[in-house]
């Protein structure tokens, strides 16, 4: 038994864990995270210092840790490469003096560039070190560019940086020194206090952009015998996306079988599955400025929520074909009526607010125009038409868009939809809103109108096939026929999936939506 | 003008051009071969690989006979009827080009003899005994290489390529290779066993480059009795024919006098010489020509295999690429995505290796294990008197798959298959440990370097743990 506790994580203390990963009876691996903790700065997971089982969390989800705080109690497993620390580590304490100093104290060692091949004279385009950085041994420590390839020279032994003797721009060749380290300390000690292991890894994750070895994948080919090889040729499948079920995953002949089935099942809509990256697209790489260079900046992390929905905002960007049809609505009429009922709410406690009228006139919209009430299937092949209308509406928090869901709403009343959407903004806003309350919506509306605006393209809230957006109203010289009249306009923006509806559609279900939010009475026809 | 139309013509009958054209007949495609001389075959089986494997053959027999001495069996010195040996060497090709042209008579492909060269994108013209103009559907350019000449050496018999080293003309007293590579070492082997004093002058700094560094020394340790002088990083800058031979400078020393040169300073392929351009194919600067995996050039109904489609310039790299081309031509999916290719040196002993060497490892990077079995510790290469050699496995640090392998020791070039296979199948060092070769041979070595590998090798002193 042993209690894990946090280790040196650097300056940052009383970091909040966000995420507790495992719990009592997982077995668990060496360097496996335990927990994520996130500061105002980053969000880091610690490792386990070694393998076992989980017999007692000691923390939770919301506390606050620093440097030592208790993690959890592990029972060791004797087969974890870690050398059995109950012995080893009251072993090394007694005999302490010997090994330990041994390390720290070793002799500083200069690093030289190795036998790097023919080449000669080859320019330093970076150096990925500074004096008083640790390396680990195989650590990249300067990268070199020839004209023929780049290649990373690593460090022969674990150490400390103690002084660098080359610059980016310099010309070396085999023999150069690149810098002098103390070697020692962290590698052979090993396992023998949990805080030395850990620290290292942590620190490498904060410090993280130093480039992984480019030529790894030259040799790491899907394992696939020339035969499969060539089946996979035919059939145009890129064995890099198949996994192998044949011994230590050999891709076999049934796998590329298996994965053309489920390619065909999965066609066009399911593209997306897998963590919504597995896109066709083959773009070039994202410009990479020093912004720094040309002022001063700060670095400011997007919040959890912005995290989170992000890539789901760019997989409905990418893989549903936006089309956005404009619209306006005459609510003169509407909002008069609106305002002549608010004082009732009021006394009960709630807004009239002209979005629970919009929810109950897209309910009516939808029910005329039954296909932007749909999903395509996995197939992509068929709709499935809901006859259950729950609204989603965009609400806008400190962190970050969410979108609540108002359920069966063609079964409440203008005021029961009011009361519910203040109830659920609240609660949004609290951060209080559970997972479920934003599940099953089968319509988004996303309003601005509070804020203002003429017209926006709202993004679709998959698999949903439309949203309505909502800007401003305002008051606009309307021609009736014999003179211009006053009247307020409220603009319609409708984002439609254009895989399931067509322009024509799209125009007859605002201008019928319209024309309710014109006579709400519609509404009960 | 005869005129013939077809599916498929292949210019080029060597290795890659008669497979390309028999794979595209056997698809039904009908096929037109064109070649420039009266037999098929090619540089390979007429003035390459086989009839310089028949003299190798013979002299690796001599040396093994003379060998015997050291076990009580004394021949004497050998009697070299030179003409015999050439007859023997011609009765080899002439066996093996013969078999071709009764197969592509079998197969139905038309064999067109002349120089064949591109009139337009779909059309040929073969200028032979008759001209031909020869139209196509698709076209596989299979027009191989042809030796290197250094401009400053003079038109003399006594300066000669492979080609004419293999013609054995003589049994130069002394000859000088000029290029240090596969090619000049195997024909230096034979000139050496027959009674030749020899001297290699390379521009690099070793002898048959690309292959480690280990592999090659033990070849040069056995084989130091050939060589009068190994001359590296040297620069030849002068010939002249005089009476007594040949006088040549080499950068920093005297000029030396000898009675044969044989030039072997690498092959250029033929790109520039077969009308590319009017077909619309594009060649690059040094006589390439750029292909895809299919081996399609920039006109996609023209192919190129072989040497001329790029290095290495191998038969059996050609062959595979023929028939990737010809299944290609006939609308079938096939690319060469072939892992790697393996290369043989036929010197005695031989070294071949194939896939990653160590020094490209340590170049790239590349995290590798190596585990060497050395024939000293194989009782089958005891028994031969022949145990100078070694078999090198390299083995991925991370999952223990063979990535590449050398060997050095009689039949080398036989047993790199076999990690030419473990490559391929991604065979890991437990794979090939556990497979149970048969005792006593030499490709027993490849499963005891395997062994070795993961620590279970009896044939060896304990190792110590990993």
């Amino acid at each position: 038994m042993r209690e894990v506790a946090v280790p040196d994580i650097g300056d940052f203390k009383e970091v909040e864990v966000i995420e507790v990963l495992v719990k009592p009876g997982d077995a668990i691996a060496a360097e496996q995270s335990l927990i994520t903790v996130e500061s105002d700065k980053a969000t880091m997971e610690i490792p386990a210092p070694g393998a076992g089982v989980v017999k007692e969390l000691r923390i939770k989800v919301g506390d606050k840790v620093s440097q030592g705080t208790p993690i959890l109690v592990l029972e060791e497993s004797g087969a974890a490469p870690a050398p059995a620390p109950p012995v080893a580590v009251p072993a090394q304490k007694a005999v302490a003096p010997a090994p330990v100093p041994a390390a720290t104290t070793s002799e500083p060692m200069t690093v030289k560039v190795p036998d790097i091949g023919d080449f000669k004279d080859i320019e330093v385009i970076e150096v990925l070190v500074k004096p008083g950085d640790s390396v680990a041994k195989e650590q990249s420590l300067i990268t070199l560019e020839s004209d023929k390839a780049t290649m990373e020279i690593p460090s022969p032994a674990a150490g400390v940086v103690q002084e660098i003797r080359l610059k980016t721009g310099d010309k070396v060749s085999e023999g150069a020194v690149i810098l002098v380290m103390k070697a020692g300390a962290a590698a052979p000690a090993a396992a023998a206090a949990p805080a030395v292991v850990a620290a290292p890894v942590v620190a490498a994750a904060v410090r993280a952009p130093v480039p992984v070895e480019p030529q790894e994948a030259t040799h790491a080919k899907p394992h696939a015998s020339p035969s499969v090889r060539k089946f996979a040729r035919e059939l145009g499948v890129d064995l890099v996306r198949v996994k192998g079920s044949g011994p230590k995953g050999r891709i076999l002949h049934a796998d590329v079988q298996a994965f053309v089935k489920g390619a065909l099942a999965a066609v066009p809509a399911a593209a997306p599955a897998a963590k919504g990256g597995a896109l066709p697209f083959n773009l070039p790489a994202w410009p990479d400025v020093d912004f720094a260079k040309f002022g001063p900046v700060e670095a400011k992390p997007l919040s959890r929520l912005q995290k989170l929905s992000g890539p789901n905002l760019h997989r409905n960007w990418v893989s549903i074909p936006h089309v956005t049809q404009f619209d306006e609505a005459d609510i003169t009429d509407l909002e008069a009526f609106r305002k002549s009922n608010t004082a009732e709410t009021e006394k009960q406690g709630f807004k009239l607010t002209m979005l629970a009228f919009m929810i109950k006139a897209c309910v009516t919209a939808l029910r005329q125009h039954p296909n932007f009430n749909s999903s395509l299937d996995r197939t992509g092949e068929n709709l499935v038409l809901k006859k259950y209308y729950n609204i989603g509406v965009a609400v806008d928090t400190p962190d970050g868009l969410v979108v609540p869901v108002v359920r069966d709403a063609d079964r409440k009343g203008v005021f029961d939809v009011a009361k519910e959407l203040s109830e659920i903004s609240k609660l949004a806003r609290d951060k209080k809103l559970k997972p479920g309350d934003m599940q099953g919506g089968t319509f988004s509306i996303s309003s601005l109108g509070g804020i203002g605006g003429t017209a926006f393209t709202p993004i679709i809230n998959a698999p949903e096939v439309a949203i309505l957006g909502v800007s401003k109203s305002a008051l606009r010289p309307v021609w009736n026929g014999k003179e211009f009249a006053p009247r307020l306009m409220l603009p319609l923006s409708l984002s439609y999936d254009h895989r399931v509806l067509d322009g024509a559609a799209a125009a007859r279900f605002t201008a019928y939506l319209a024309s309710v939010l014109g006579d709400i009475r519609r509404t009960l026809l | 003008m005869a005129e013939l139309d077809c599916d498929v013509v292949v210019l080029g009958s060597g290795p890659g051009g008669y497979s390309a054209a028999f794979r595209a007949a056997d698809l039904g495609l009908k096929t037109v071969l064109v070649e420039r001389y009266p037999v098929l075959g090619g540089v390979c089986l007429n003035v390459g690989c086989i009839p310089s494997k028949a003299l190798l053959h013979t002299a690796a027999v001599m040396d093994a006979a003379r060998g015997l001495a050291d076990h009580g069996i004394a021949f004497g010195e050998p009697k070299v009827e030179l003409a015999k040996l050439r007859a023997f060497k011609e009765k080899v090709v002439g066996k093996l080009t013969g078999g071709l042209a009764a197969m592509a008579k079998m197969r139905k492909v038309t064999v067109v003899q002349g120089v064949g060269a591109f009139t337009g994108p779909n059309q040929l013209t073969v200028e032979g005994k008759e001209k031909t103009a020869v139209r196509f559907a698709k076209a596989i350019i299979a027009a191989g290489s042809q030796a290197a000449k250094l401009p400053f050496l003079p038109e003399d018999p006594r300066i000669f390529d492979s080609t004419g080293a293999l013609e054995l003309k003589a049994v130069p007293k002394k000859m000088l290779v000029i290029g240090g590579g596969i090619i000049g070492l195997e024909m230096g082997t034979v000139y050496s066993t027959l009674g030749t004093r020899l001297d290699v002058v390379e521009m690099m700094d070793g002898l048959m480059l690309g292959a480690d560094r280990d592999l090659v020394a033990v070849w040069q340790k056995f084989n130091a009795g050939r060589f009068d002088r190994v001359m590296l990083k040297s620069k030849t800058t002068k010939a002249e024919a005089t009476k007594e031979g040949i006088r040549v400078s080499i950068e920093g020393q005297e000029p030396k006098v000898y009675d044969a040169i044989l030039v072997s300073v690498g092959r250029t392929p033929n790109g520039k010489k077969i009308g590319a351009e009017k077909a619309g194919v594009t060649v690059d600067e040094r006589g390439f020509i750029p292909v895809d995996s299919q081996r399609r050039t920039n006109v996609p109904h023209i192919y190129a295999i072989g040497d001329i489609a790029g290095n290495p310039m191998l038969a059996h790299k050609a062959v595979h690429e023929g028939h990737v081309a010809a299944e290609a031509a006939a609308g079938q999916k096939s690319h060469f995505d072939a892992r790697v290719v393996p290369s043989v040196a036929y010197t005695d002993p031989e070294i071949a290796w194939v896939g990653v060497t160590e020094d490209e490892a340590r170049k790239s990077g590349l995290k590798v294990g190596v585990a060497k079995f050395p024939w000293a510790a194989s009782g089958r290469a005891i028994a031969n008197a022949r145990d100078e050699g070694f078999t090198k496995l390299i083995l991925d640090a991370a999952t223990h798959r063979l990535v590449g392998g050398g060997i050095v020791g009689t039949g080398a070039g036989d047993l790199i298959s076999e990690l030419a296979l473990a490559v391929e199948m991604g065979a890991d060092a437990t794979d090939i440990g556990k497979t149970i070769h048969p005792h006593p041979t030499l490709g027993e070595s490849v499963g005891m370097a395997a062994e070795l590998f993961e620590g279970v090798c009896t044939d060896m002193p304990p190792q110590k743990k990993k």
